[in-house]
């Protein structure tokens, strides 16, 4: 067996890994924890859900009297809204009651699609009670019956005032609204309770509204940012460049010392370069050149890849040189990050979050799989690096005693 | 560049300085107060332990929470002297300051704004802090399985290991490596279920359907709450970080006098930073591998070359001579050139104008039809496939050297037991 410190190393490094891979682990649990109860039944309770397909947006936003309907319209309603209960109301009977607690929250999207949103028997199903945030005040508020006079009283059905414990709130709908609404209905009222699923209905949710203006207004200030950083002030960049001058002569040192960083990342280039080169030569040696032409290129670009190979080795020496001469400062603690926060930042970010567009769960697996293996054949390049590394270790060491 | 009007009678800076330096405190994490900015110029005692916590917030890799608070001043101070110093940040005073927050104030200051001046840090920590409202995957490799830290010396220190233990410590990894592959699979599945599920729903028609937070949201409205809070949360640090960029050249002016009231440092001697002693050495190991492969691939070219080298002359005297002779072979030398530079820049360039960096959105779409700037999963899928294939050479090439070694030592050092390498 390999010598006791070295073998060390490896083993803490193998720890290391584990302990990666137990992390990742641990966070694929949670999401698939969260993922399988979203798609079992669930409820989507309060005001949040069910709101009727995105007429124009104006419609929502507008806090304005201007959308309110008629008095006639409001009588009418309120007539039908009254025979509707009292339907619902014979037809349910008690035994609902109190089944779904959480209900009162819900409130009927229109009297057409409201049965069982009475006083007494909380709706069958959320999926029926059409509960919809017509504006932005959290469910509380609007269980509030005396309907608020403050609030959108255009909004909302005066007989609504009348429904305290059930909190009842309809939201004044448009004729227009009120025919979706029918159509909705008839697919919509199962005499059973149904669970809501995402299968079945997940089509029919709806993100509210405050939510959506924080989002649009959260993803604007990105893309602002992001165009501000292109386009810097002239200013700015110069004066801190400057600053950095500044420091630089103020400070005691002449010639900046290479740091660390800096030292990995020269070496992480030359690595890079090696195995770039590395593929085009094997590329270029297995091919087969079919006339004279090819193979002039192909010995052109041979000869190339051996002067590039050259300047690389030169760099390399160079920077071993000075590395032996000058120590490089040392290390921040923690293992220089292969993710260095320079990767969330560095040349040219986009801050806003682009997107990923994928066509089938197959396509995404894929993905998703080509990731991990590339992640773990990091890993064990990294690994075999390790052992690489201490045998060469053990090797000068043997060597250095057995001139002794 | 926006500038605030002010009155003729105060100066110009007057007015825009203290909004600079408050849109600064406000885009920093837990960021101090305008005050102690000022009392910094002054190198009063009483800023200096915000100033090392602030740094401390800044140059951690790790990210914020309640374990960062728990560490004490001396050891924050400590860390963020041994962070700098390796930045190459070239101020020996900061190295010399004391660890218990006394005083120094001033020098922090200049260090965070150099720390400002090299790097977009109120953003990069924004990014740091993000709430991802999508279903998010990144597509470089940086974070897939990074090391949580440096691997901590093995506790059961003396005695030489025994290889059937790092046999076993192979094996669990392996299979830890066949869990995730197998859990990751079936997030995917459902992932995608929920998006099939949820299409139609978004406002943004771009997006089509809900992620998994936002779904969550519909499911749990306190949680819901939360989200939205924060969310408004960091758009309010967005608008602050604007104010900051706007207001920026005041900040830097001031800057330079606070610079010029320190006095100017005598170079250094040989004054080596203080630097942990746990601290893994960058060491030469790194480099001795890549000079090797180079010197090997040197080798192998040399021979090369050298072979069809001859062969071609040989072969170019058979052939005639004439214009057209020459042009085609000025052209092959130019198209030769032209590969061979662009070789060159894929590792000169350091994040080449590479597929972004970052975490990206994951959106469903039937005809998987992307904008311009949205990446496709089908082009994705090829890059990776090539980073396999070339990491896999890698490997392969890195296990045979392995093998060599091994022989070497085990001729070298008599008693040696033949441990096969970490290997498939």
């Amino acid at each position: 067996m390999l010598p006791a410190d070295c073998s060390r190393r490896l083993v803490a490094e193998l720890q290391g890994a584990l302990d990666a891979c137990a992390h990742r682990q641990l966070q694929l649990e949670q999401s698939l924890r969260v993922c399988r109860r979203l798609l079992q039944a669930w409820e989507p309770t309060g005001t949040w859900a069910w709101e009727p397909p995105p007429e124009p947006e104006t419609n929502e936003e507008d806090p304005l009297p201007a959308c309110t309907p008629s008095p006639q319209d409001l009588k009418e309603l309120e007539f039908l809204t009254q025979a509707l209960e009292k339907a619902v109301r014979v037809r349910r009977g008690i035994t609902k009651a109190g089944e779904r607690n959480k209900a009162p929250s819900l409130k009927p999207r229109s009297i057409v699609t409201s049965p069982g949103t009475t006083a007494s028997t909380p709706p069958q199903s959320p999926g029926q009670a059409g509960g919809h945030a017509s504006d932005r005040r959290p469910t509380k508020g609007l269980r509030q019956t005396t309907v608020p006079a403050k609030g959108r009283p255009e909004r909302r059905l005066p007989s609504v005032r009348d429904r305290t414990r059930a909190g009842i709130g309809a939201r004044a709908p448009r004729p227009g609204a009120g025919l979706r609404n029918q159509h909705m209905a008839p697919s919509a009222a199962p005499q059973a309770p149904e669970a809501f699923t995402l299968k079945e209905k997940g089509h029919l949710l709806r993100l509210p509204a405050a939510f959506r203006k924080a989002a649009s207004q959260n993803s604007s200030l990105w893309a602002q940012l992001s165009s501000m950083q292109t386009s810097d002030s002239m200013d700015a960049a110069a004066a801190k460049t400057q600053f950095l001058r500044n420091i630089q002569t103020a400070s005691g040192g002449s010639q900046p010392r290479l740091s660390a960083a800096e030292v990995e990342a020269e070496a992480r280039r030359l690595r890079k370069a090696c195995s770039l080169l590395r593929l085009r030569v094997r590329e270029e040696l297995s091919a087969a050149p079919m006339d004279w032409m090819q193979e002039y290129r192909c010995l052109l670009t041979l000869e190339g890849l051996q002067a590039m190979v050259g300047q690389c080795l030169q760099r390399l020496q160079e920077l071993r040189a000075a590395v032996a001469e000058r120590p490089p400062l040392p290390c921040p603690v923690g293992r220089p990050p292969r993710a260095s926060p320079s990767c969330g930042g560095g040349a040219e970010p986009t801050w806003s979050p682009q997107l990923l567009v994928y066509s089938s769960t197959q396509e995404l697996q894929t993905l998703a799989a080509l990731k991990l293996r590339v992640a773990v054949l990091d890993q064990q390049i990294h690994l075999e690096k390790v052992l690489l590394e201490e045998e060469m270790g053990v090797q000068q060491r043997s060597a250095a005693l057995r001139r002794t | 560049m926006r500038r605030r009007r002010v009155d003729p009678a105060a100066g110009a800076r007057a007015g825009a300085l203290p909004e600079a330096i408050a849109a600064l405190s406000r885009s920093l994490p837990s960021g101090p107060s305008p005050e102690i900015f000022r009392r910094a110029k002054f190198d009063r005692p009483e800023a200096t332990s915000a100033l090392w916590q602030l740094l401390f917030r800044v140059l951690s890799p790790l990210p914020a929470g309640n374990a960062l608070a728990s560490i004490a001043l001396e050891v924050q101070a400590r860390l963020v002297k041994s962070a700098l110093c390796s930045q190459g940040y070239p101020r020996l005073a900061l190295a010399q300051l004391p660890e218990d927050g006394s005083k120094g104030s001033r020098e922090l200051l200049l260090a965070l704004s150099w720390l400002l001046a090299r790097g977009p840090v109120p953003e990069q920590m924004l990014a740091q802090t993000r709430v991802p409202l999508g279903d998010e995957m990144t597509v470089c490799q940086c974070e897939a399985l990074a090391s949580l830290g440096p691997p901590a010396p093995h506790l059961e220190a003396e005695g030489p290991v025994d290889v059937r233990h790092v046999q076993w410590l192979m094996g669990k990894l392996r299979f830890r490596w066949r869990q995730l592959v197998s859990s990751q699979q079936e997030q995917c599945a459902l992932l995608s279920k929920i998006h099939l599920y949820t299409r139609g729903c978004h406002s943004d028609q771009n997006l089509g359907h809900l992620s998994v937070t936002e779904a969550e949201m519909l499911r749990d409205p306190e949680g819901g709450q939360k989200l939205l809070r924060t969310l408004e949360h960091e758009s309010r640090r967005l608008e602050a970080v604007l104010a900051w960029r706007r207001a920026e050249p005041v900040f830097w002016q001031w800057m330079d006098t606070v610079l010029g009231t320190c006095a100017p440092e005598a170079p250094a001697a040989a004054s080596q930073p203080t630097f942990l002693p746990w601290v893994p050495e960058c060491g030469d190991g790194e480099l001795e591998l890549v000079a090797r492969e180079l010197q090997t691939l040197e080798e192998e070219l040399r021979e090369a070359v050298e072979r069809r080298r001859v062969a071609w002359e040989a072969k170019a005297r058979g052939c005639g001579r004439g214009p057209e002779w020459s042009a085609a072979r000025r052209a092959s030398r130019e198209t030769v050139e032209k590969e061979l530079g662009a070789l060159q820049r894929c590792w000169e360039q350091d994040s080449g104008p590479a597929p972004a960096h970052g975490p990206h959105r994951l959106v469903r779409r039937e005809d998987g039809a992307a904008g311009d700037r949205d990446l496709r999963a089908a082009e994705l899928i090829r890059t990776l496939r090539s980073q396999e294939a070339c990491l896999e050479a890698v490997l392969r090439q890195l296990q045979g050297q392995c093998r060599q070694e091994l022989a070497g030592l085990a001729g070298a050092l008599p008693g040696l037991i033949w441990i096969p390498p970490p290997g498939r």
